[in-house]
């Protein structure tokens, strides 16, 4: 059974068809990278996965049971977890205590105590622990997406999605995130789907499977090799070549 | 597991208690407002100015500081509540519960607010930020105009219960507790309040409301039911509000006028104390009540008829000074010292 299954989902904006028509499948502990250009709809699709946005058309179903009209706190609880493309941690908070609040109020929800401890598992296994007590606010863009990884993590999620996390990180950070997670998601059974914009050397690195969107609809999903060579992905990211034109 | 339960209980003990260090330097300040009142009988009328700003101040800080949502309706919880007390001891000064009646008073206060709280809550709490705001500032004007409208409880013309009061419990005890025990039910509902604060600072709902009023989309993904703790944060400020009405204003000035009681300044009051002393923080209201009715008094006094316009700018130097408030900057300050055990 798939973990998460979306039939035929629209989300639309006005006269703008965000997301149209998209079918997808995730399974357990799968490794999915989601590239397209800009205004492709990738941060709308998360968005109607993680219940920010409801779609107009299609249904969305989680572990067999349908979520399409659950709000985000019931899906978080459910087992969905996501970080955002601009990171937004709670600025007045210590980093210790944004990650306890995944642990809190996520799929587990447990007391402030054993959230406390379980921020701490997961700040030292991204890097953080110099910074436990520091406010988050103050921290650098980097360290803030770490923090939000944290969180997610805490979370207990078995649905990871990651907006763009790799972005502006140096290029051993990158494989040292890469490695982070593809432990996690082996020792903790979460599939993780990661989108990326630009830097696709970190999609074949992390993915086995890769959905390239294109203008809200899903124009390849194959695995990663397979994806980014097609001829149709490197139209829409370079246009035509000159010779075709 | 269970052999080390014992050893792991008492430790937990002393943990739970030092988690709630933070409240002695604020009944510390109350402490010493009611000692003052006592042994200078001349200072208990800016000991009770005093009290009812730090009161409203803690009360109201568990909505709008730990929330980050501004009601400028508030008053109308204290106004209600204050008809709570005029209602209650009308309806039962003849029934021979002597004192009682007052506690009849201060719950149907507490109630009447609570009541409101919901109904304001479940419509208002649907908008964000300044929308909320707006929403808000109607719910005092229009509960004024609906008393003097339809002439409920006796009008604009208000309610006037001294004698009832005097039948119930005889003129002697109703002067006490008129000008002393009013005042001194304020000072413990600060201190309730001030508790509510900490339990709730300490416990889940301290950090789901941290976490909305950061970023309250952020925090619905993170699994948390934002209504559901903006509501629960509106209830419990809005019944304190309703007890303070009752005692401050109903108990102690034993009538209630609508134009008394449903004045926006009181909101605003609110919100200025809350800001200087710090918003979200234990102490901050305390801090802030003591500041702003001291400066008030002070003011009132050497510069008669000026003293709003050398008291703004004041305003404006120490929030330009401390924007997180008095003891917000302070907590910045001491993080990593001891003393952070004992400010929150």
């Amino acid at each position: 059974m798939a973990l998460l299954k979306l039939e035929n989902v629209t989300k639309r904006f006005g006269g703008l068809v965000a997301v149209d028509k998209m079918s997808l499948e995730i399974k357990e502990g799968e490794f999915i990278g989601i590239v397209g250009p800009n205004g492709s709809g990738k941060t709308t699709l998360y968005n109607v996965i993680s219940g920010v946005y409801f779609p107009e058309n299609g249904s969305i179903i989680f572990e067999g049971s349908d979520i399409t009209k659950l709000p985000p706190y019931r899906r978080a609880h459910l087992g969905i977890g996501r970080t955002f493309q601009i990171p937004r941690p709670f600025s007045s908070a210590t980093v210790r205590e944004n990650v306890a609040v995944g642990a809190m109020f996520g799929r587990l929800s447990v007391n402030v105590e054993e959230s406390l401890e379980t921020a701490d598992y997961y700040i030292g296994l991204v890097g953080l622990k110099a910074h436990r007590d520091k406010i988050s606010g103050a921290l650098t863009p980097t360290e803030k997406k770490l923090i939000e990884i944290a969180r997610a993590l805490a979370m207990k999620p078995k649905l990871l999605l990651l907006d763009e996390v790799m972005a502006g990180m140096h290029p051993e950070s990158i494989e040292k995130m890469i490695r982070l997670l593809k432990e996690v998601s082996e020792e903790e059974k979460i599939a993780i789907v990661s989108m990326v914009e630009h830097i696709m050397r970190a999609v074949i690195g992390f993915a086995k499977r890769v959905i390239v969107m294109y203008r809200g609809a899903k124009l390849v999903d194959a695995p990663a090799q397979e994806a980014l060579n097609d001829p149709r992905v490197i139209e829409v990211y370079l246009g035509k070549g000159i010779r075709d034109a | 597991m269970i052999s080390v339960g014992k050893s792991v209980n008492s430790q937990q003990s002393i943990v739970n208690i030092k988690k709630y260090f933070p409240l002695l330097p604020v009944y510390g300040i109350y402490l010493l407002l009611f000692l003052i009142g006592i042994i200078y009988p001349e200072m208990w009328s800016v000991v009770t100015l005093l009290a009812f700003y730090c009161a409203l101040g803690q009360a109201f800080n568990i909505f709008l500081g730990m929330t980050g949502y501004v009601d400028f309706g508030y008053v109308a919880f204290l106004g209600l509540g204050a008809y709570g007390m005029a209602l209650g001891i009308d309806v039962s000064h003849q029934t021979g519960l002597n004192i009682g009646i007052i506690f009849i008073g201060i719950i149907l206060g507490l109630l009447m607010a609570t009541l409101l709280s919901l109904v304001v809550g479940a419509v208002a709490l649907r908008l964000r930020g300044a929308y909320f705001a707006i929403a808000t500032i109607g719910v005092n004007e229009g509960f004024r105009y609906l008393i003097e409208g339809a002439k409920l409880w006796g009008g604009s013309e208000g309610l006037i219960y001294f004698r009832q009061l005097n039948e119930a419990m005889g003129r002697e005890k109703t002067n006490v507790i008129v000008t002393f025990w009013a005042d001194v039910f304020v000072l413990v509902i600060a201190a309730i309040s001030a508790f509510i604060t900490l339990y709730y600072m300490r416990s889940k709902i301290g950090y789901a409301l941290t976490a909305l009023r950061e970023d309250e989309d952020a925090a619905k993904v993170m699994g948390i039911n934002v209504t559901k703790y903006k509501i629960l944060a509106f209830i419990t400020s809005a019944s304190m509000a309703g007890m303070l009405g009752a005692t401050s204003w109903g108990l102690k000035y034993t009538h209630v006028f609508p134009a008394d009681v449903f004045e926006i300044h009181y909101t605003v009051e609110g919100i200025v104390i809350i800001l200087l002393g710090g918003a979200g923080t234990l102490l901050g209201p305390a801090a802030g009540g003591l500041l702003y009715g001291l400066s008030k008094y002070w003011l009132g006094a050497m510069f008669p008829g000026i003293q709003l316009l050398i008291f703004a700018p004041i305003i404006l130097i120490i929030i330009v000074a401390f924007p997180e408030g008095i003891v917000g900057t302070m907590k910045k300050k001491i993080k990593g010292t001891v003393l952070e055990r004992y400010i929150a």
